[in-house]
């Protein structure tokens, strides 16, 4: 898991990007997902929506807790904490209000004064009023609130459009990676959507990039699943890919530790 | 105060079961992910009424974990403390659930102890309450004896360190000698008892001169004989008066954290904390809340939050004082409250105010931990307390699914049925055969939809050398046709759908 961490900052080009660090107007994200967001990372005191509670909720912070921001988590009491290490959110900077109660946003807009992102499955459908309340709250302080499920005022939208698992089969294999189209819309009537290839998550649960799918994807169900060559060789030099991910029929489900 | 001078202290505990198992159960569905259930072997003491056997073993943090339990608790409970109060003013709450008087006064006033425990427990029982009572020398064994039978046990004075030297050394509740004891041939208290004190302490370290103490049915720690000269206490005034209890339970924090300087200005620490509220009426509420853990500011904010949630009070705080009672020496036993990861005092300021509204265990911070199902691979700690996972994560645990992780992992697996193309419910022979491939899944009660693709079964076996916690299980993974990928497992003849991955 901190090797994954380490990775993720590593890799990181950002830091030295002074767009991005002096801007400060933006948390940096995974290099994955740059390119789905304007200016290449989270707004602060921007509202951001991620369709249903998943993984991508998880990779949108972790670029951002890598570089030291702290985040909390509200409303989802079945996190995947593991998976959210592997995708290099680092739980040490997380903090996890399970069950916010009938007060949530008083919570949410208490946890925004003081971590810089807020990930928020609110338990009901918030009325206009409260959510304007909220969105003036992250603008108030320059927090970025990001929401698994719908919010009508969100600067951008990002939803997972097709995705696919590899590795399985019927009856043998077993679950590798996900390959996954995700596609970002932002709030202007003009501005183009965006879209990106990803592992969502990759075999070591890292949140990589992934090459567009060529052809007819869906014949095997390892198809679309790409050898070495798919993948970056930045990514491959610290990555578990390689052999264990190509050998993979009727292994059992067990790691060696 | 009560008794400090003489360690043969009589003290009368009493526990009322309906609580402890209601607490336990909402806490253990808050915070089933907290992955404690199946470890160790103390599990038997974990609803604390040994609860000060682990003073010294260095687990504030974990105490707070085992027995903060609902605020709901412990307003209910409060109408038992006001019964128990009618017989002794100075009421102790440990938790909600369990409290304790000193016997001395009252066991005279209403002619002995005996008739003491009965009219007790028969009064609390008019109120609706089922309860055990048990009188002994001193806290730690009177809480044994509240639970040594139906109703309770009194231990005549003197005969304490008969009545602990029966008792297993697992009753102390701490983890790490409870297993190390009985590998020595240390089984029973008794055993322990034996044991030259200086030997305890310098074998097995604090833990060792705290648990030889409890076993010979002394004070888990020597108390300081008289009360310091100077004026220890904390207050903060309200005006206009605090009509919530929010900015009282707030306060309560700054002033928890002021007491513990002055205390630790003087070399001192304390077990029990007198928390006393005014309103503007003039009414007066005094409650002694204890926990041998000692009491940090985050856990005595909580217990503020407890006294006036429980109280109807029609007026407006006016004043909070907190006196520190029972002072001990300090051991030095300061943990660093955080890992690697220091938050800002901004971030603090907003947890913190967050456990003001919510409460304090339903704030937390995950601790990575080893286990091979997925809910057993994160501990949930308080904010502000220490918690370290008894299975560390960075140990080969066999059976562990490898990357990637789910990202939905349910504390309490979801319920589900798994069905082959005919509709019948698919089974596991012991020898991993299916009956046949599942075609349907049907997840917490939900549609039913086609599997797409599945993998499976592993057979996993969990603790096969303790007929208790033992588990066996048949593993899986799902796809089905809207996308989802699950993993679901075949335990005892149930389908349980354990983590999404999606």
């Amino acid at each position: 898991m901190e090797a994954g961490i380490a990775q993720v900052i590593s890799l990181s080009p950002m830091r030295h990007r002074d767009d991005v660090l002096t801007g400060a107007g933006l948390l940096p994200v995974l290099p994955a997902l740059r390119e789905l967001l304007p200016g290449g990372g989270l707004q602060r005191g921007s509202v951001v929506t991620t369709g249903d509670w998943g993984l991508l909720s998880l990779a949108l912070a972790a670029g951002a807790v890598a570089d030291g921001a702290w985040c909390s988590i509200v409303g989802v009491p079945a996190v995947g904490l593991r998976a959210a290490a592997q995708a290099g959110l680092d739980p040490e900077r997380v903090l996890l209000v399970a069950e916010p109660g009938p007060g949530w946003m008083q919570v949410v807009a208490s946890l925004l004064d003081g971590f810089d992102i807020v990930l928020l499955r609110p338990p009901e459908q918030p009325s206009a009023q409260l959510r304007r309340k909220l969105e003036a709250a992250a603008r108030r302080y320059s927090s970025v609130l990001v929401i698994a499920g719908d919010w009508p005022g969100a600067q951008s939208r990002l939803l997972v459009a097709d995705a696919e698992w590899t590795g399985i089969g019927t009856g043998h294999g077993r679950l590798r990676a996900r390959k996954a189209q995700v596609i970002a819309t932002g709030r202007g009537a003009g501005e183009r959507a965006r879209s990106a290839w990803l592992w969502l998550p990759g075999p070591d649960g890292a949140v990589m990039a992934a090459a567009e799918p060529t052809g007819v994807a869906g014949a095997s169900p390892h198809s679309g699943f790409p050898g070495r060559g798919g993948f970056s060789g930045a990514v491959l030099a610290g990555a578990v890919l390689a052999d264990t991910v190509l050998a993979n029929s009727g292994e059992p489900l067990v790691s060696n530790g | 105060m009560t008794g400090q001078a003489t360690a043969a202290r009589r003290v009368l505990v009493l526990r009322c079961p309906a609580w402890l198992d209601s607490a336990r159960a909402d806490s253990a569905r808050a915070h089933s992910a907290r992955a404690d259930s199946d470890s160790a072997g103390c599990d038997a003491v974990s609803d604390g009424s040994a609860g000060s056997g682990s003073a010294g073993s260095g687990s504030a943090g974990s105490d707070a974990v085992s027995d903060d339990s609902d605020s709901a608790a412990a307003r209910a409970f409060e109408s038992v403390v006001a019964v128990v109060e009618n017989f002794c003013p100075q009421v102790e709450v440990l938790r909600p659930g369990v409290c304790a008087i000193a016997t001395r006064g009252p066991a005279r006033y209403f002619g002995g102890e005996a008739e003491l425990a009965r009219k007790l427990t028969e009064a609390v029982g008019r109120a609706g309450v089922g309860c055990q009572a048990g009188i002994a020398d001193g806290l730690f064994a009177a809480g044994l004896a509240a639970r040594a039978g139906p109703t309770g046990l009194l231990v005549p004075p003197g005969e304490t360190p008969e009545f602990l030297a029966g008792l297993p050394v697992g009753v102390l509740g701490m983890p790490e000698l409870c297993e190390l004891l009985p590998r020595l041939g240390i089984e029973t208290l008794g055993q322990l008892a034996a044991l030259p004190p200086t030997e305890a302490a310098s074998r097995f370290g604090p833990p060792g001169k705290l648990a030889s103490r409890l076993a010979r049915g002394l004070d888990p720690r020597p108390l300081i004989p008289r009360p310091p000269a100077a004026d220890l206490s904390v207050q903060l005034e309200f005006d206009p008066p605090a009509e919530q209890s929010e900015p009282a339970i707030f306060a309560a924090k700054a002033l928890a954290d002021q007491m513990h300087d002055r205390l630790a200005a003087a070399g001192l620490a304390c077990v029990r904390v007198q928390v006393q509220v005014r309103c503007a009426d003039g009414q007066e509420l005094s409650r002694l809340w204890r926990h041998d853990g000692l009491l940090s500011a985050l856990a005595v904010a909580e217990r503020v939050r407890w006294q006036l949630d429980g109280w109807h009070g029609a007026a407006g705080i006016t004043l909070l004082r907190l006196v520190p009672d029972q002072l001990v020496r300090a051991t030095g036993r300061q943990l660093a409250l955080w890992g690697d990861s220091v938050p800002s005092d901004r971030v603090a300021r907003a947890a913190i105010r967050v456990q003001a509204m919510l409460g304090h265990d339903r704030v937390t911070r995950p601790v990575l931990a080893g286990g091979r199902r997925p809910a057993d691979q994160a501990l949930l700690v308080p904010f502000g307390d220490n918690g370290v996972p008894r299975r560390p994560a960075d140990r080969p645990w066999p059976d562990q699914i490898p990357a990637p992780a789910p990202a939905t992992v349910f504390g309490v697996p979801l319920t589900a049925s798994v069905t082959d193309d005919a509709g019948r419910e698919v089974t596991v022979s012991g020898r991993a055969q299916l009956s046949a491939p599942p075609a349907r899944l049907s997840a917490d009660g939900g549609p039913a939809r086609a599997i797409t693709a599945w993998a499976g079964p592993w057979p996993v076996t969990e603790r096969w050398w303790d007929p208790r916690h033992a588990r066996r299980q048949a593993r899986f993974q799902l796809i089905t046709d809207d996308g989802n990928a699950w993993l679901a497992a075949l335990q005892d003849g149930r389908w349980l759908i354990e983590a999404s991955y999606d």
